[in-house]
């Protein structure tokens, strides 16, 4: 036995190694480094310097805002249109299903650049066919890369576009899990195709959705890509900087390393948090 | 209360038939089973009295009106699944009261129609459980107790034993005839297994590929088969098939010759058709009605291949060339492989089948 698991563990040395040196001392590392000053050479350690800027920091305030009002409107709304393109996808009625699980799950395969461009250009104030439509519903044009709102929900739906088929193909999965006879008894029981949905289907996805949820608030608290690229770095003027972009300005913009790894545990403390609440929230009774 | 009708109903998927126009007629507080073979469209003639299935042709009455185009909800009907269909994530209490409570209906009334179903069934302790703490015959004591709540005037069944281990099946299978006598309304049962069907039916109903073989009381079936394939399906073991040839007509009886026994021959009498001399015909014989040597009409020597010895009562494999029988012999441990010994058929207690399994009186 004792000889068995030295040979394995032999065999697992290199995947082991390269798993400690890349993985387990980045995490460690940059914790240590938290607590360094390190805009000083040699650096030298100072616990209040980076964590204490922190506290005072309206830049890390504003990145945080930006963050969690994202977290707060585009999860659930997109959990939300997740589980409603889940429904239609289950859809006995549906023709072409295959099709559409493909179309769904497409933006997650294209490359980041290449939507955040497009979406650029669909957006944009005078060519952008977004502004077009509103023009031709009689609605005024929005200029939506020079005010925070309309800049914010940019964000949201861009986002949105790209992970919801994403939710909607797990979701499904957890549909298709159902068995068909809970909905024919509940049909003999005289309860409507509505109430069957709230008080069963939703019910039984509940673990698929939390996991979704989960997934997606761990995302979002670090976004980093669609301010980047959409909205050119935060802008309208940090206005929808994330707590992604803070770190990435702080780290690799000024090299300010130590900064960069106490904004760094900050989201991974926050992402943990908020995921554990939400497994609080939603456990099972007893 | 209510009997249910079924006229000439005929089920198609697409253009696939797979129920041929279906005759059956079950009265008020009747018990009856629909029993065949897998795939002979017991489920799907069930499914379309529930209402979970549309019509393609005929009438399917109950209580004397024609359900079919009405809901399944509405038919005054009660289903229990194969596989249960409880409600995962709600308490044995919840799943009992979820359609009163979903249709407003009157707590107390809710409260009195579950209290009633768990005395019923005796799943009192188990109201705040959730089905997966359930055993397999505790959540089929549920199934049928979220039925009796709606208190229907028919209650259906579908292969509702066929997720239980042997013993079990045999307890629950006492407590639905129990529960019909308690209740005493309409109850229709699909099962694959004949002794289910022997044990609980007041009627039985045979299904082949779609088409009723045959209708009739338990007894009736076993006696009196109306052809090769009911005889063969009812009663266990199976019915010995044995090939054989008219060699002669006289006297309101056929004498034939078992082909693969030695040419033995047996006068059979006959009331209401006549084989032709020469004509291939099959005698079906049941295990339990192979006679002593000489105590019936025709004789067999025979060689035991395997004998099975249950206790009360004992098969034998036997065989007297390339057709092998399955004789029934009481307390006969001592007969062992490769004995040789005499089985002998009576006249009365054998069925005659012409070549296309249909029977010969
Ligand atoms: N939804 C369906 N679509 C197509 N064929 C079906 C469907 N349901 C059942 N069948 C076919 O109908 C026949 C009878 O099925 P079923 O009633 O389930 O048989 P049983 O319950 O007697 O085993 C089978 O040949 C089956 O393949
Ligand atoms: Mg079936």
């Amino acid at each position: 036995m004792r000889t068995q698991n030295a040979t394995a563990y032999r065999f697992l040395t290199p995947y082991l190694l390269i798993f400690a040196i890349f993985w387990i001392w980045p995490i460690i590392s940059s914790f240590i480094i938290s607590f360094q000053a390190t805009r000083t050479v040699p650096w030298r350690f100072a616990p209040a310097f980076n964590w204490g800027r922190l506290i005072g920091d309206p830049a890390f305030y504003n990145a945080l805002k930006n963050t969690l009002l994202i977290l707060v409107i585009q999860v659930p709304v997109m959990i939300a249109l997740a589980i409603v393109m889940a429904v239609l996808l289950n859809s006995p009625l549906l023709k072409a299903r295959g099709l559409y699980r493909f179309a769904f799950f497409a933006p997650v395969v294209v490359g980041e650049v290449a939507y955040s461009a497009v979406f650029r250009l669909m957006f944009s104030l005078d060519f952008g066919i977004v502004n077009k439509l509103l023009d031709s519903i009689g609605l005024p044009k929005v200029d939506w890369f020079s005010n925070v709102t309309p800049a914010m929900a940019l964000i949201m739906i861009a986002v949105t576009w790209r992970w919801a088929g994403y939710n909607a193909i797990i979701i499904l999965a957890g549909l298709q899990s159902i068995p068909e006879d809970v909905y024919e008894a509940a049909t003999l029981d005289r309860v409507s195709r509505v109430k069957q949905f709230f008080h069963i289907t939703l019910p039984l996805l509940k673990p698929v959705i939390v996991f979704c949820a989960v997934l997606s608030i761990i995302g979002t608290m670090q976004l980093f890509t669609e301010p980047f690229l959409i909205t050119e770095r935060g802008g309208p003027g940090g206005g929808t900087e994330t707590l992604g972009l803070l770190l990435y300005r702080q780290g690799f913009r000024s090299l300010n390393f130590g900064y960069a790894s106490a904004v760094a545990y900050t989201m991974a403390g926050l992402a943990i948090t908020i995921t554990l609440v939400q497994l609080w929230l939603m456990r099972e009774p007893k | 209360m209510a009997a249910v009708t079924l006229t000439n109903v005929v089920k198609r998927f697409g253009s696939f038939e797979v129920v041929h126009g279906a005759n059956i007629d079950i009265a008020d507080g009747e018990f009856v089973v629909f029993v065949g073979p897998s795939g002979c469209g017991k489920s799907t003639l069930l499914r379309m009295i529930a209402g979970l299935e549309d019509i393609s042709g005929g009438d399917i009455a109950i209580g004397g009106k024609v359900m079919n185009d009405v809901e399944a909800a509405d038919r005054g009907i009660a289903m229990v699944f194969q596989s249960y269909a409880l409600y995962p994530h709600m308490t044995v209490e919840q799943n009992l009261s979820f359609g009163l409570r979903m249709n407003g209906n009157p707590k107390a009334d809710t409260d009195r129609r579950v209290k009633r179903a768990a005395e019923i069934l005796r799943i009192d302790e188990l109201m705040q459980r959730r089905p997966k703490q359930l055993s397999g015959g505790q959540r089929q004591r549920v199934a049928i107790g979220r039925a009796i709540v709606r208190e229907p005037q028919v209650f259906l069944f579908d292969e509702p034993l066929s997720n239980l281990d042997a013993e079990l099946r045999v307890q629950m299978r006492v407590e639905i005839s129990r529960l019909h006598k308690e209740l005493g309304v309409t109850m229709i049962y699909v099962t694959h297994d004949q002794t289910e069907a022997m044990t609980l039916a007041d009627r039985i109903v045979v299904l082949k590929a779609g088409n009723v073989e045959q209708i009739g009381a338990p007894l009736d079936l076993y006696d009196d088969p109306a052809n090769r394939f009911v005889a063969g399906f009812i009663g266990s073991p199976k019915m010995n098939f044995l090939s054989a040839k008219v060699v002669d007509t006289s006297n309101s009886a056929a004498i034939i010759e078992l082909v693969n026994h030695g040419g033995a021959r047996l006068r059979k009498p006959l009331r209401d058709a006549f084989p032709a001399i020469g004509a291939e015909i099959v005698l079906g014989v049941r295990p339990e009605h192979f006679f002593e040597a000489g105590e019936g009409d025709c004789d067999i020597p025979v060689k035991a291949d395997v004998a099975e010895h249950l206790g009360s009562v004992s098969y034998v494999y036997a065989n007297s060339g390339p057709e092998e029988l399955i004789v029934e012999r009481e307390a006969s441990r001592q007969r062992a492989s490769g004995d040789h010994f005499t089985v002998s058929i009576k006249a009365e207690r054998s069925l005659l089948f012409d070549k296309a399994g249909a029977r010969i009186r």
